[in-house]
């Protein structure tokens, strides 16, 4: 039976939307909800009393704005390290034939493979060598090393995408490698450095592990292991301010998504259409 | 003096060589065709004028220049891709204009050109569309406008007709060799399609494996292949090739197969007696009367004219053309010979050159020009005709 058959598929899309929505919607809920009634049982769904105090909170009494700003230099930064690199890879990748190509490419690919535990270490010892820890920079050449290999390989294919004879003929037309790139490659590309600079940012923003292991002060903490740090503690968990913190580091992410959503899927198909 | 000139050109691709020493002399304002199977060379040969491959060795000259380190963009030359190559970020006018713009005109002067190539290509309406929205004819003319625009001394076109339809290509065909003759530039044809380098091209370059078969003019290299390879690419449906055996007594020449025995002449001094093959084609296989019987296995109707496959008692297939108003059916035996004064004798092998004087075919000085004797085939039946 058709209808009934459209109702089961209705039924079993709106629970998997509901199971996604619903920790959304609680955490939006609980941020808003004053403390006391919180553990009320039966839990209220929307709040009695709506308040904003813990916002205000967070931002006024604590480093929120520190972390927050911490959190979109280091994203910032590695996105663009990350696209920059991995433009002009995919690039060689594809265009340039010399030996070792195809290795080097896996090879790369290889260290993605790898449980960032076992580099954390090795990583955390190079970077203090190097002087650099406890800083932002050192989370941004720490998540560069995870999230270039497979930027590299979102890009190569979005790059292999890209007809050889459009850059054959800005060559023939009077550009020089670079010029063609520039004028050519770069706007036939774009749709692939937006969805790799996306994941990228997303992969910053949230990233906890090495934040944990690399940086240890204040100043320099992103939001991700500032917010734990400051609300988590082994005797008590501030659930109002963790869930007000929660939605304000999702907002940036749900804007960027929101107009960019599109380019996205588009990058993740990329793979298997065009390659 | 020579536009274009290939000298010892040969292109490797690792172990793999796609052109062997070729050497190939261009004259300023030809219309060139490099034709030949996909896989024989003629898009690397073009690429490599066009600067877009490097020569392993040997020297390409331009003009008068060696071109071997020359940029493609330094070299004077435009160049028509398969795919059309416009860039698809950029409207009409500005896909015309790049080239002007890469190279520094003035915006004003850029204008211009551009409107006065959109006018000769009827693309003033389509000007600031994008190359999606736009349909395959007209896309084509647009990479022909980006190629004019600015004068080059070189047309490279890399088979810029085959992803058009039957009709617009017969059409741009004729756009084409309009447009050669009013610029007089020297144009390089890449093609495996022999229509179009028959009907367009002062000469052809038949190229296959990597080496150069023969260039000469179009009525040439069909009249007179330099080879069998040359002999059976050109013409459509191709030439019928038998297989057989060369004998001399003499002054005299004896061509023999299985069930075809024919004396042949005036061969060239190098013949040998030994294997050997005859080439005959379609229009030359004279159907009604003759000593050898072939049964009718397809007759192929065109309209103006009726394409006949027929086989010999041997399983030799042989094809013939004859004029339309013609009632054969599969299965009837008919009386053939072929003409004399037409057929062509190959040395051995896949590329065995052709044996025949320069301008004459086998058999022409010949006193009994044709003597085929079936000896093993079955009594003919009579044609019905």
């Amino acid at each position: 039976m058709p209808t009934i058959r459209k109702i089961a598929l209705n039924v079993f899309a709106w629970t998997i939307v509901l199971a996604v929505a619903f920790p959304l919607f609680w955490m939006l809920v609980t941020s808003v909800k004053p403390s006391f009634e919180l553990f009320r049982r039966p839990p209220t769904m929307l709040p009695e009393t709506w308040t904003f105090e813990h916002y205000w909170h967070l931002i006024e009494r604590t480093n929120f704005l520190t972390y927050f700003r911490n959190s979109v230099i280091l994203s910032t930064a590695t996105t663009l390290v990350v696209v920059a690199i991995a433009t002009l890879g995919a690039y060689s990748l594809v265009r340039f034939k010399y030996n070792g190509r195809e290795s080097l490419a896996f090879l790369v690919l290889f260290t993605y493979l790898l449980p960032s535990v076992v580099l954390i270490i090795p990583l955390y010892l190079l970077l203090v060598n190097l002087g650099l820890a406890n800083t932002i920079f050192s989370l941004v050449i720490a998540y560069t090393t995870f999230a270039l290999p497979y930027a590299l390989w979102l890009l190569r294919s979005f790059m292999a995408g890209i007809p050889e004879d459009l850059e054959s003929a800005a060559l023939v037309d009077g550009a020089s490698r670079l010029g063609a790139f520039w004028d050519v490659i770069l706007p036939q590309l774009l749709p692939g450095i937006i969805s790799t600079a996306l994941f990228t940012f997303i992969l910053s923003w949230n990233e906890y592990l090495y934040a944990l292991v690399l940086v240890n002060s204040d100043s320099a903490r992103p939001l991700t292991t500032g917010v734990m740090n400051m609300l988590v503690s082994a005797f008590n968990i501030e659930w109002s301010l963790l869930m007000a913190a929660s939605v304000m580091m999702s907002v940036p992410l749900i804007i960027v998504f929101a107009f960019l959503q599109s380019y996205l899927t588009r990058g993740f198909g990329a793979g298997g259409v065009k390659g | 003096m020579a536009a274009v000139v290939f000298s010892n050109v040969r292109k490797e691709f690792g172990s793999f060589t796609a052109v062997h020493g070729l050497d190939l002399s261009i004259a300023e304002g030809e219309f060139v065709s490099l034709l030949g199977p996909s896989g024989c060379g003629k898009t690397t040969t073009l690429r490599m004028l066009a600067g877009l491959e490097f020569p392993t060795s040997g020297e390409i000259e331009i003009g008068n220049r060696v071109v071997n380190d020359v940029a493609p963009g330094k070299r004077d030359i435009a160049m028509v891709f398969q795919s059309y190559a416009l860039y698809p970020h950029m409207s009409v006018a500005q896909n015309i204009a790049y080239p002007l713009r890469k190279r520094g005109t003035p915006l004003a002067e850029r204008q211009k050109s551009v409107a006065a190539t959109a006018e000769l290509l009827q693309l003033t309406e389509l000007l600031n569309r994008k190359p999606r929205q736009l349909s395959g004819g007209q896309q084509q003319r647009v990479a022909l406008g980006r190629a004019l625009v600015r004068d080059p001394k070189v047309f490279l076109l890399d088979e810029p007709l085959s992803n058009l339809d039957a009709k617009l290509r017969g059409y741009m065909r004729v756009e084409l060799v309009e447009l050669h003759r009013r610029l007089g530039r020297t144009m390089v044809y890449v093609t495996h399609d022999q229509l179009e380098a028959m009907t367009m091209s002062d000469r052809i370059a038949v190229m296959e494996g990597g080496e150069l078969q023969q260039f000469a003019p179009p009525t040439e290299v069909y009249e007179e292949p330099a080879n069998r390879f040359v002999a059976s690419f050109i013409g459509t449906p191709g030439m019928t090739l038998i297989d057989g055996d060369l004998s001399r007594d003499g002054d005299h020449w004896l061509f023999q197969a299985d069930g075809i025995s024919m004396a042949v002449a005036t061969l060239k001094d190098n013949a040998s007696p030994g294997p050997a093959c005859l080439g005959v084609r379609p229009e030359h296989v004279l159907i009604g009367e003759g000593p050898v019987n072939g049964v009718i296995q397809v007759v192929e109707k065109t309209g103006h004219e009726n394409i006949v496959v027929l086989e010999l008692s041997s399983g030799q297939r042989l094809t013939g053309r004859v004029p339309a108003p013609q009632s054969w059916r599969p299965g009837e035996t008919v009386q053939l010979s072929f003409d004399a004064d037409h057929t062509h004798v190959f040395g051995p092998g896949p590329r065995g050159i052709r044996l025949n004087r320069d301008g004459v075919s086998a058999g022409k000085a010949s006193a009994p020009p044709l003597d085929i004797a079936n000896a093993n085939t079955p009594t003919p039946r009579k044609a019905q005709s």
